[in-house]
């Protein structure tokens, strides 16, 4: 009884989370990245599969945890933090440049 | 009479000066404008030597004064590089020098100040925390602690990361080393690590377990205390590559593997991830490979293979193998006014069959087992970021299940499913203060619903 139940839990918040991603997800592309692009101007030149060095730092690092502000760090120390991050998330050389060169470009 | 003495005075008068007149001649021998031959030839040497000599200093003089002004030419040159603007036509070659030389100068002065840092960069970050717990049929308690993340990046290719825990615990303080890696950038999509790091086939503790990150005060069971590693101490080759429009990444490690335990008959036929140094010759081989078909969405598959009993034991051949797979979603909404995170994974542990404690002499056995294991979690949290009421755009809300099965011999934790609901309140993108009551029911035992409070804050 008990493991069927859990069964159907882990379904029930599978069938949760796809739907509301389907949901969430069906609202025009253009907006997020209007938005994104809005709020700075700066747009990274080393864009890497059509996003902005904005739209990369804003993709990756809010998927963990909140986004600090560019102005928190110095070059150097963006630098090593971006670098760090690039070994736990897993992202490209090419988009911890481009997220590099936002961070700097933006202050 | 009289007259004999005048005489006689005037005679002895007239005696004195007759013998003291030579004597004054010899004193003063050109008083009557006469010189001697020799005399005039003495003086004449002696004017000759005065006036060369006068003519040796004169020239001495012209030298040192010429000298002098040459100095006193340069020093003007150079006054004049210095101020531009008093360039005559004969500095302003100088000038054009001074000019290259500020501009070089110029952008190497932000060189300067680096090298005067050194080379390299280090930064220390990390996180603290402190919390109270208030839990049914337990002590309340206030904790803290203190997670200093040490980066040090030697060349933009190599970085070492290492990562303490330091916390109050009875009378002393704990001090834990968590990571302590050397890791190197291949290329741009290949990157080495060495040491001691975060297990990369449980997603949780390598993205989430910081509690400034972790968006509920404690950590869910069923993935952070049994079914899954939490850290390893081996090798990793890790990163990321697009695929057209969509981008994968993956982590493949072998490390020191989990210890079987056997010896105790609540915890038989389950791993111990926290044994850092290996019992046999065997080594554990894990990965995650995860897929992000569009930003913001992430799914994932973990695992880990590993023979965990002890080398030389009947369990030394046992094979055990962990499963994870995961889902990350966050989204900004314009619908909901705010941003969206949905966080779920799920873990499953299997170990060979064998029989534990097989003649009794531990007091639990003979005890056949095929020791399986799962937990998970799934969570969702909402914060209205898009509002323009500051109070109510740094509130969250956050749900959370979690679970944990039964340990496969039956002896030991019973199941145990909790559900807990947290709202926390951002001072800053890294300060947060949390709240959250979690409704705890063990299977067959009473509640162990908790209350609690955290402050956390990354740096």
């Amino acid at each position: 009884m008990i493991p069927t139940l859990n069964r159907s839990l882990v379904a029930a918040f599978v069938v949760l989370f796809v739907s509301m991603g389907l949901s969430l997800f069906a609202e025009p592309k253009n907006a997020h990245r209007k938005a994104a692009t809005n709020s700075s101007g700066a747009v990274s030149s080393d864009s890497y599969m059509g996003l902005s060095g904005e739209e990369l730092w804003s993709n990756n690092c809010m998927r963990c945890h909140n986004l600090r502000p560019p102005t928190m760090y110095s070059n150097a120390q963006w630098d090593v933090i971006v670098h760090h991050m690039r070994l736990r998330a897993n992202i490209t050389g090419q988009e911890q440049r481009a997220i590099v060169e936002f961070l700097k470009s933006a202050k | 009479m009289k007259i004999h003495r005048c005489f006689l005075a005037a005679l002895i008068q007239a005696a004195f000066l007759t013998i003291s007149s030579p004597a004054a001649h010899a004193q003063e021998p050109a008083t009557d404008g006469y010189v001697t031959r020799k005399e005039y030839e003495d003086l004449k040497a002696q004017m000759l030597a005065m006036k060369k000599e006068l003519e040796a200093l004169k020239k001495e003089k012209g030298e040192v004064s010429k000298q002098e002004r040459l100095e006193s030419h340069a020093v003007a040159d150079v006054q004049k590089q210095v101020a531009p603007k008093q360039q005559t036509a004969e500095s302003q070659v100088t000038g054009d020098m001074h000019k290259e030389v500020v501009a070089e100068a110029a952008p190497s002065l932000a060189e300067l100040e680096a090298s005067l840092l050194g080379t390299t960069k280090f930064l220390l970050a990390g996180w603290a925390e402190g919390m109270y717990e208030q839990r049914n049929g337990q002590v309340s308690t206030f904790s803290a602690s203190f997670n200093p993340i040490f980066l040090w990046e030697l060349t933009p290719k190599i970085l070492f990361d290492g990562r303490l825990e330091i916390e109050p615990s009875g009378g002393g303080t704990n001090v834990n080393l968590v990571n302590a890696q050397i890791s190197y950038l291949l290329n741009d999509y290949i990157a080495f690590g060495v040491g001691e790091f975060f297990s990369p086939s449980n997603v949780f503790v390598e993205r989430f377990e910081p509690q400034w990150i972790n968006k509920l005060p404690d950590r869910p069971i069923g993935v952070y205390h049994g079914v899954l590693p939490n850290i390893s101490v081996g090798a990793q080759v890790r990163g990321g590559f697009p695929i057209g429009p969509t981008r994968a990444d993956y982590a493949f490690y072998v490390s020191n593997g989990p210890v079987l335990n056997t010896f105790d008959a609540r915890t038989a036929g389950t791993l111990d991830f926290n044994s850092y140094t290996d019992n046999n010759d065997n080594k554990a081989v894990g990965g995650r490979v995860g897929f992000l078909p569009i930003p913001g969405v992430e799914v994932g598959y973990g695992f880990e293979t590993s023979k965990p009993g002890f080398q030389g034991t009947t369990f030394a051949d046992l094979q055990a193998l962990v499963q994870s797979v995961d889902l990350e979603v966050t989204r900004d909404s314009d619908l909901l006014k705010g941003r969206i995170n949905l966080f779920a994974q799920y873990a499953w542990s299997h170990v060979d069959h064998a029989v534990y404690d097989p003649d009794g002499s531990l007091g639990f056995g003979p005890l056949p087992l095929t020791a399986k294991r799962d937990g998970g979690y799934a969570e969702i949290a909402y914060r209205p970021t898009k509002l323009d009421i500051d109070f109510l755009r740094n509130l969250e809300m956050i749900f959370r299940w979690d679970h944990l099965s039964a340990d496969p011999s039956g002896l030991g934790d019973p199941s145990e499913t909790r559900w807990t609901l947290g709202l926390n309140y951002w001072l800053s993108p890294s300060t947060v203060v949390k709240a959250a009551y979690e409704w705890d029911q063990p299977n067959g035992e009473r509640n162990r619903n908790a209350l609690f409070f955290q402050t956390a804050m990354g740096f």
